[in-house]
């Protein structure tokens, strides 16, 4: 989900997570409608939000036991830090976690039930390139292993790396949406120019403006 | 009876409770200080520096400048006025007494000065209390006339009725409220404002349990600063519980309740941490002088009576006070469990009914 700030990409997230009272239309996962079932629904998602805080004094492996309890599950936390790369930091706090390692034990928590869906919310933002291109990597493996994985950006290349169906919002609408390549196809600039410079960046700039946002 | 879920997420909270040491050190300061201060303000008061200056040659001055020397509530030093106005000032006495001249024979009344420093005297109106009665004795000796009648005071049900036996439930409840405001109020408008309770809440867990974990967690905690000043008062206070421990500690348990309630209310209805303050002390302080805390509610203006008896602070207290002072059992039925009861549900429900845990301040 692409969009410029306040167009109402973590509102729809959050009416997807059952978070929020969906207002108008419907949303469906997995064949559960989520205003009817949002406490099931919750059971089948993981969730990263843009605000990653965790209570004081608990450790990375104490506040994976905790998330699993919360749904009633037994959990092998160090597995769980393995799969994000964490393992050697199972017994700091997060407070002691760089910006990367935070955003990766977020994604351990989100994985505690091993979700049919993963949302995450701006999951590169504020990161350096290292620990994004590390992150992207991750997020496509969890996606080669069969994981849905719904995040929003305002990221052009991320979106166009990461991405197999884009959508672009702009204030609370849904302007476009496919595939990255058809797009690019349907909504950059035409040639001669075109080939050079048309990519995933001109189309969002085409379809909701140029003027600043916030 | 408890999820697994509630039942280790209390676990947490109280883990998280246990690793801060600052906070264990300070919750168990309070009760110490508070029973030490009764333990050594025990006692008979200290004399009072008194000095004095005898004008007058008379038999009868100095039979009661001897009378006055022998009192054991002053500690006397005899001088010239000069002197002893000097350490008046600096504070070395209390007091100076000064018998005048004319001070010769029982006929006729004469005038004792009594000298005194207001700004270092902050009692001044107990001490003259005391030099008034204890005077008035020496005067009885002198003119050897025996007294009249003595008061005995006694309890209509042969009780100990120290001032600390009526203080001690009202500060239990008292300190009860408190430490269940800032457990369950200023823990969850932190959590909420940094997002903890957001994350939590997209996982499958209600705020019930959520709130049943604090409730079994800060029960824990409460019960043991409880049972820390008990047994302080207990031992050193001589404190005697009538109604015996079960039901306090039943009734304790209650309050907590009800106070963690109130906390969740008041935590919901504060946007922030700054707010979560004013709040709690809008809602804490007036309980503390209308809940008969220091004083019985009877001794009040009659119009706030009503309102006063009716507080949470206020039926807890008298349920405490019942059962250490009159020996009440915990499921008697009278007025103050019908109203303990009453907060119980009502509390509960607007806990349950006004959790916010989703507002995330930016």
């Amino acid at each position: 989900m692409l969009g410029p700030n306040g167009a109402g990409k973590t509102s729809t997230l959050e009416m997807l997570e059952g978070m929020n009272d969906i207002d108008g239309g419907s949303a469906t996962i997995n064949g559960l409608d989520v205003s009817q079932n949002s406490y099931e629904v919750k059971k089948i998602i993981g969730v990263q939000l843009q605000a990653n805080e965790y209570f004081d004094r608990l450790n990375l492996i104490e506040l994976l036991i905790l998330f699993g309890k919360l749904y009633s599950q037994e959990i092998d936390p160090i597995a769980l830090l393995q799969g994000v790369n964490l393992a050697e930091k199972a017994n700091a706090k997060p407070e002691e976690l760089s910006g990367g390692q935070k955003q990766r034990f977020s994604i351990a928590c989100a994985l505690v039930n091993n979700p049919k869906v993963l949302f995450l919310d701006e999951p590169t933002t504020g990161l350096d390139p290292q620990a994004k291109r590390n992150l992207w990597q991750l997020i496509k493996d969890l996606n080669s292993d069969g994981m849905t994985v719904v995040l929003t950006t305002h990221n052009m290349e991320e979106a166009e790396y990461l991405c197999d169906r884009i959508a672009i919002m702009d204030q609370g609408k849904i302007v476009a949406e496919d595939t990255p390549q058809n797009l690019i196809l349907k909504y950059a600039p035409e040639p001669p120019q075109a080939a050079l410079h048309g990519n995933i960046e001109d189309v969002f700039l085409a379809l909701t403006g140029h003027e600043l946002r916030d | 009876m408890f999820t697994s879920a509630q039942l280790h997420l209390a676990k947490v909270f109280l883990k998280i409770f246990l690793r801060n040491r600052q906070s264990i050190f300070f919750s168990m300061l309070f009760p110490l200080i508070f029973t030490g201060v009764f333990f050594f303000s025990g006692g008979p008061p200290d004399p009072i520096k008194l000095g004095l200056v005898n004008m007058s040659q008379s038999t009868i001055a100095s039979q009661f400048t001897d009378l006055v020397i022998a009192e054991p509530s002053f500690d006397v030093t005899k001088g010239s006025l000069v002197n002893l106005k000097e350490e008046l000032i600096i504070g070395d006495q209390t007091a100076i007494i000064l018998i005048p001249e004319n001070f010769t024979s029982f006929e006729g009344t004469a005038d004792l000065s009594l000298i005194l420093d207001a700004s270092q005297v902050r009692q001044a109106s107990a001490i003259q209390e005391t030099l008034n009665n204890s005077l008035l004795t020496i005067e009885r000796d002198v003119r050897g006339i025996k007294p009249m009648f003595n008061l005995v005071v006694e309890d209509v049900q042969a009780r100990p009725q120290r001032y600390i036996d009526f203080l001690l439930p009202g500060i239990l409840a008292y300190m009860l409220m408190n430490l269940c405001i800032a457990g369950s109020g200023f823990n969850i408008v932190e959590y909420r404002r940094r997002g903890i309770l957001k994350r939590l809440f997209v996982t499958p867990i209600q705020p019930k349990d959520f709130i049943v974990a604090i409730i079994l967690s800060r029960m824990v905690i409460v019960l043991t600063q409880i049972s820390v000043m008990l047994g302080l008062a207990i031992m050193l206070l001589d404190i005697n519980v009538v109604g015996g421990l079960p039901s306090l500690y039943g009734m304790v348990i209650l309050g907590t309740f009800i106070f963690l309630c109130i906390g969740f209310f008041l935590g919901s209805l504060a946007k922030t941490q700054e707010a979560i303050q004013p709040i709690v002390a809008l809602t804490s302080f007036p309980q503390l002088i209308l809940s008969g805390v220091f004083f019985p509610i009877s001794s009040m203006h009659e119009f706030i009576q009503p309102i006063a008896h009716i507080l949470p602070l206020s039926v807890v207290v008298s349920g405490l006070r019942s059962i250490t002072n009159d020996g009440m059992a915990l499921f008697t039925l009278n007025s103050t469990t019908v109203g303990v009861v009453i907060w119980m549900a009502i509390s509960f429900l607007v806990a349950i009914k006004y959790f916010v845990w989703k507002e995330v301040a930016n």
